[in-house]
């Protein structure tokens, strides 16, 4: 049998060349063949089978079915290089029916609804991958051909941060990561340009270091470098994970270079009253609107455009903060803190209740002895070698240009320059985290200070600098949508000057500058009536007592609340509409009760404000009862037309009012003069 | 041979040792056709199996770390890592091409004198003279690497000489009847094969030397 | 000596593959009536000639596919090359077929020359067809540098980018002959176009001319060597 096969196959394989080479062509031929059979069974053909099953067991299969193309799908987007074949496999994308998570599995799943269009858009300009790939592991993953993967859902919102430059409500992550890049000062260090030539702006406000010998001592110094956060949990300052000795020398070295500020040298005059006295002064001041401090608990309260002042009796000389508190324009004119016109007693009062605010531990282990010239010598080299001077001022020492590596196109930086610490995980967003996470861990010699940051500050750290792209930077600027430019506005005059003083930018917005603490004044010379302002101003109060932060008391004299108050009557007056358009007196007594019953009935204005503060419960508003004595009838009128057009945003419904209801009622509102003057706009 | 053109002695057929078949030209085609078929068949399955590679696009500013060239390259890339370009990028290949094309002008192949036959000691220094040279000024360059072809084919060469002209083994004879020319072409083969080879499996990043199999 | 004798008579086997062979072989006028056994023994040549043959010939018509859907110029070049793996229909085969058979006949060549050496095929009169076989090695090389450029990769970038420097550095000529290799100091686009012309047009026709010449003088110096014949014509000479 066997040799009979043998000879089977002498016969048919092997006996003539002829044979031999008829085997071999076939052979050949077949494997040829191959090649288009794998084509034939390839994945995509495969989910396209899939999908088909799929849907034809669902009740609205017929429509389905007719919006299936088969073949391979693309977009194609020239003016960005995109091609995308995703929706090959992903062939639903744009099926409302299937966006159930529970019930449609992927690829077939339809994208959830987004502001874009996925036929406009494509999908890698958000998701990441290879647009061009019809192979899953090529489209999802880092392969030589393509190292950018999938971008993780969590870091996702960064490629919204590509083309809009300005928050957006569906971006919080992305938002807090901006804010985060300017607050916690990255970059002062890294530069980050934009598609406009601009760069990324730092908002936080490094103290300068020039004068510091005035304001703190050499104990403090040292240990603060050594641990920022034992001071104050707060702070945005990094630990630079200094040696005693280095530490010792950059706190010589920044006594030695300090200058002493002119000033006021006045010590106490008047001891200081009741400890409680410091306190109630400190509440009535709204100091925690901008500071915050820990109570027992370990809670932060407070605000936190200025400095955290629990332990500040530990680093604030008694003298220092006596002058800083008198005036803090002398030690620093830039600060965001007003200046207050404090009375002696007062700013003794509130010296001695901040003095109290220590912490004995904190300096009690910090001995020095005296600088010797070669620490102060080895203290300046420190202070260059880390680029302290890029945050801070320090006389002698500029500021150094380009101190840390730019991060213009950190979101796509090429894995090959990466470099890797063993078992990390090779991507760009693990990187970024990592390095945000533990800087130091890349290497010994490196000097980017260790940052205290919540996993989620991480997060979203990551996102915002995951969106500065090759692409983003290259974007056609007809794609970007920018930022809100950042308004200079300056007030003139010696008006100008006095809100420079009170740094009512710190909290109010006028004309695109200032903070948003405080209501936007842009147009308060309209809104209100310059009796209720003058009274305001003299002695602010609140129609809305649940805040905490509230307008201080500045003890402003007549002629600066004169001053003060013709210039935002003259000036801050909207276009739309003329402030005296509208008698603010003599309504007709019908007109009146019609708008009393337009309040209480038709559009039940009582659920959100107070007229009547025995019957009326509604919180959510300001109180109404001196509506009549602060605001212009006009103003009146053209809120109730349309509030958001006179404040963005306020969530004061539209009721879409007729005229005449309106002025109904207005004359019902001027009615309601109060008992006594004082009120807050809105 | 002069005399006898080459087109007359096509139509000759070749002397025939006894016992020896012969076999029509038909049948070395089909030979030849089936083996260049079966290497189609490999090859062809090596490009279903295997994707030829393909990376990131070109870009200039971002120099590819090493930057290799094609494999039967590496040999010359290995050589430019030791000497000024212009010696292992141009003179050394022009040399190459001109001795590969000199080649059959200079062949004085007489078997019956072989390369040891006279002069032997004269031409064992010269050899030495030469193989010392070399490895000095490879290994001062620091090209270990390219050194260990001509140690290897200098002791050979020595070892051929010292069998020559006395009966020792068929494969010891054999070495010893080797024309010169055969020496420095297996050498030059020995030195391409093992640069490239380095160049090719054993460089990473910065030309520094890795072991293929740890992935950087 | 019968067998083969059988097998030459012609009338056992007729089918249209023995008559295309044989055209084949009578075109070309290269049919010697009889080779000797030694001489088509695999352990003789290795078929290393026409294997690289073989693969040349895989070249040309994958090549020729392949330029169905190529576009030399940047940055399609690197986009045609994920249109071949991904929308294609078996793209990827021609591309991957056309890498590997270029690697294998870079290396056949190589091997063949060594082979050729080492039988002393190349000795007169053979010496002027050793250095056509030595141009055509170096034209491979060429042919393989030129492909090498085409997918605008980062390998074949700056692949070409240290090829190209070598050039650079000979004297005074150096840098004018990388400007007309490349079109510019640079791997740029006029590069990409020039290899690409190189590589699809002059290098191949060349190729095809010499392995013309090559063949054509390899059957007028007497077919396939063989040492042994070689050694017994040698000794018939006066």
């Amino acid at each position: 049998m066997n040799a009979q096969l043998k000879e089977w196959l002498r016969q048919n394989f092997v006996a003539s060349p002829v044979r031999r080479f008829g085997w071999a062509s076939l052979l050949l031929l077949i494997a040829l063949a191959v090649a288009p059979t794998k084509d034939f069974f390839n994945e995509w053909r495969h989910y396209q089978r899939q999908y088909r099953k799929f849907i034809s067991t669902r009740p609205d299969s017929l429509i389905l079915q007719h919006h299936f193309t088969s073949g391979i799908q693309q977009i194609w987007l020239p003016q960005l290089a995109v091609v995308d074949r995703c929706t090959t496999c992903h062939v639903a994308v744009t099926e409302k029916n299937l966006q159930d998570p529970a019930s449609v599995p992927e690829p077939f799943r339809g994208h959830p609804p987004v502001a874009h269009n996925v036929k406009d858009w494509g999908c890698v300009i958000c998701h990441r991958g290879q647009g061009p790939a019809t192979e899953l592991a090529e489209a999802h993953n880092a392969t030589r051909a393509w190292e950018e993967p999938i971008l993780p859902a969590r870091y996702l919102e960064s490629s919204c941060g590509q083309c809009h430059r300005a928050p957006l409500t569906g971006t919080p992550q992305l938002n807090q990561g901006r804010n985060l890049l300017g607050r916690y000062g990255c970059v002062h260090c890294h530069t980050i340009k934009l598609s406009d030539g601009s760069r990324v702006k730092p908002t936080d406000d490094p103290p300068s270091l020039s004068h510091i010998a005035d304001k703190t001592t050499r104990e403090w110094i040292y240990a603060w470098l050594k641990n920022p956060y034992a001071y104050a949990v707060t702070t945005t300052m990094p630990d630079f994970k200094l040696t005693d000795a280095d530490a010792r020398d950059i706190s010589a070295f920044l006594i030695a270079n300090s200058t002493p500020v002119a000033r006021d040298t006045e010590g106490a005059r008047n001891p200081p009253a009741e400890p409680t006295a410091g306190a109630s002064l400190y509440g009535e001041s709204f100091c925690a609107s901008c500071h915050a401090v820990q109570n027992a608990a370990g809670n932060v309260v407070g605000g936190d455009v200025g400095p955290e002042l629990t332990r500040i009796g530990n680093k604030a000389k008694p003298e220092w903060l006596r002058a800083w508190l008198r005036n803090p324009r002398v030690y620093n004119p830039e600060t965001a803190m007003p200046h207050y016109r404090f009375t002696e007693p007062q700013v003794s009062l509130l010296t001695a209740y901040l003095g109290n605010k220590s912490d004995s531990d904190l300096l009690a282990n910090v001995r020095l002895d005296a600088a010797t010239p070669e620490q102060v010598a080895h203290g300046k080299l420190l202070v260059t070698t880390y680029g302290c001077a890029a945050c801070h001022e320090i006389s002698g020492i500029g500021k150094p240009d380009n101190f840390a590596p730019e991060l213009t196109r950190v979101g796509s930086k090429p894995l090959t320059e990466i470099v890797f610490l063993p078992g990390m995980k090779r991507s760009t967003p693990d990187y970024i985290a990592t390095k945000i996470r533990q800087p130091r861990s890349f290497g010994a010699g490196l000097k980017m200070p260790q940052y205290t940051l919540a996993p989620a500050q991480i997060d979203a750290l990551t996102t915002a600098l995951l969106a500065f792209t090759e692409g983003a930077h290259d974007l056609p600027m007809a794609l970007t949508i920018p930022a809100k430019a950042l308004a200079n506005y300056q007030p003139a005059g010696n008006a100008g000057e006095l809100m420079a003083d009170l740094a009512c930018f710190s909290c109010h917005a006028i004309n695109g500058r200032g903070g948003d603490m405080a209501p936007d004044l842009s147009s308060e010379g309209t809104a209100v009536q310059r009796p209720w302002l003058e009274a305001f101003l003299k002695n602010p109060g609140t129609l809305r007592p649940a805040l905490i932060r509230r307008m201080p008391k500045f003890n402003l004299s007549k002629s600066e609340i004169a001053e003060l108050t013709d210039y935002m009557m003259t000036v801050y007056q909207t276009p739309a509409f003329d402030r005296d358009s509208l008698s603010s007196t003599s309504f007709p007594p019908a007109q009146v009760e019609q708008g009393r019953q337009l309040f209480y009935s038709k559009y039940a204005c009582q659920s959100c404000h107070i007229i009547d503060t025995k019957a009326d419960k509604g919180y959510i508003g300001p109180t109404l009862t001196q509506v009549g004595s602060r605001l212009n009838a006009a103003w009146i009128y053209h809120w109730l037309k349309d509030p958001q057009s006179l404040q963005p945003g306020t969530i004061e419904p539209n009721r879409n009012m007729n005229d005449e209801d309106a002025r109904a009622l207005t004359a019902f509102l001027m009615t309601q003069k109060g008992s006594s003057n004082q009120g807050r706009k809105k | 041979m002069m005399n006898n053109s080459p087109s007359e002695r096509g139509k000759q057929l070749p002397a025939r040792a006894p016992g020896e078949k012969s076999i029509s030209y038909r049948e070395l085609l089909f030979r030849e056709m089936i083996a260049i078929e079966i290497l189609a068949v490999v090859l062809v399955c090596l490009a279903l199996v295997w994707n030829a590679p393909l990376e990131q696009l070109a870009d200039p500013l971002h120099t590819a770390n090493p930057a290799k060239a094609p494999w039967y390259f590496t040999g010359l890339q290995e050589l430019l890592h030791y000497f000024p370009p212009f010696v292992a990028g141009v003179i050394l290949p022009t040399l190459i091409v001109l001795a590969l094309i000199v080649v059959p002008f200079f062949n004085v192949n007489i078997k019956d004198q072989t390369l040891w036959d006279r002069n032997k000691s004269q031409r064992l220094m010269s050899l030495a003279i030469i193989a010392v040279a070399l490895t000095v000024l490879l290994l001062h360059a620091g090209a270990w690497d390219a050194t260990i072809p001509v140690l290897t084919i200098s002791a050979l060469m020595a070892l051929a000489a010292s069998w020559a002209g006395r009966p020792v083994g068929r494969f010891q004879n054999w070495l010893s009847g080797k024309p010169l020319s055969f020496w420095i072409m297996t050498w030059f083969l020995m030195e391409a094969v093992i640069l490239t080879t380095v160049g090719a499996l054993f460089r990473g990043p910065g030309w520094v030397w890795v072991w293929p199999w740890r992935n950087s | 000596m019968e067998k083969v004798e059988r097998k030459d008579a012609d009338g056992a086997i007729r089918n249209p593959l023995t008559a295309l062979a044989r055209w084949g072989a009578e075109l070309k006028h290269m049919s010697r009536d009889r080779v000797r056994e030694p001489q088509l023994g695999f352990r003789h040549t290795w078929y290393l000639g026409a294997l690289t043959l073989g693969t040349f010939t895989i070249q040309l018509s994958t090549g020729l596919l392949l330029m169905l859907y190529y576009h030399p110029s940047i940055p399609q070049a690197y986009a045609d090359m994920k249109n071949l793996q991904f929308v294609v229909s078996s793209g990827f085969f021609l591309r991957n077929l056309h890498r590997w058979s270029a690697q294998a006949m870079v290396l056949l060549v190589f091997i063949h020359m060594a082979k050729v050496f080492y039988r002393g095929a190349f000795r007169p009169p053979r010496e002027l067809n050793w250095v056509v076989g030595s141009t055509l090695l170096l034209l491979t090389l060429l042919l393989s540098y030129t492909g090498y450029l085409l997918p605008w990769d980062q390998t074949s970038y700056w692949g070409v980018t240290v090829g190209s420097s070598i050039m650079a550095s000979v004297p005074v000529l150096g840098e004018k002959l990388r400007f007309v290799l490349l079109g510019g100091n640079t791997v740029n686009a006029n590069a990409l176009l020039r290899f690409y012309v190189l590589h699809a047009v002059i290098l191949p026709l060349s190729v095809i001319a010499l392995i013309g010449i090559h063949m054509w003088r390899l059957h007028q110096d007497g077919g396939m060597y063989s040492p042994d014949s070689e050694e017994s014509e040698k000794s018939e000479q006066p």
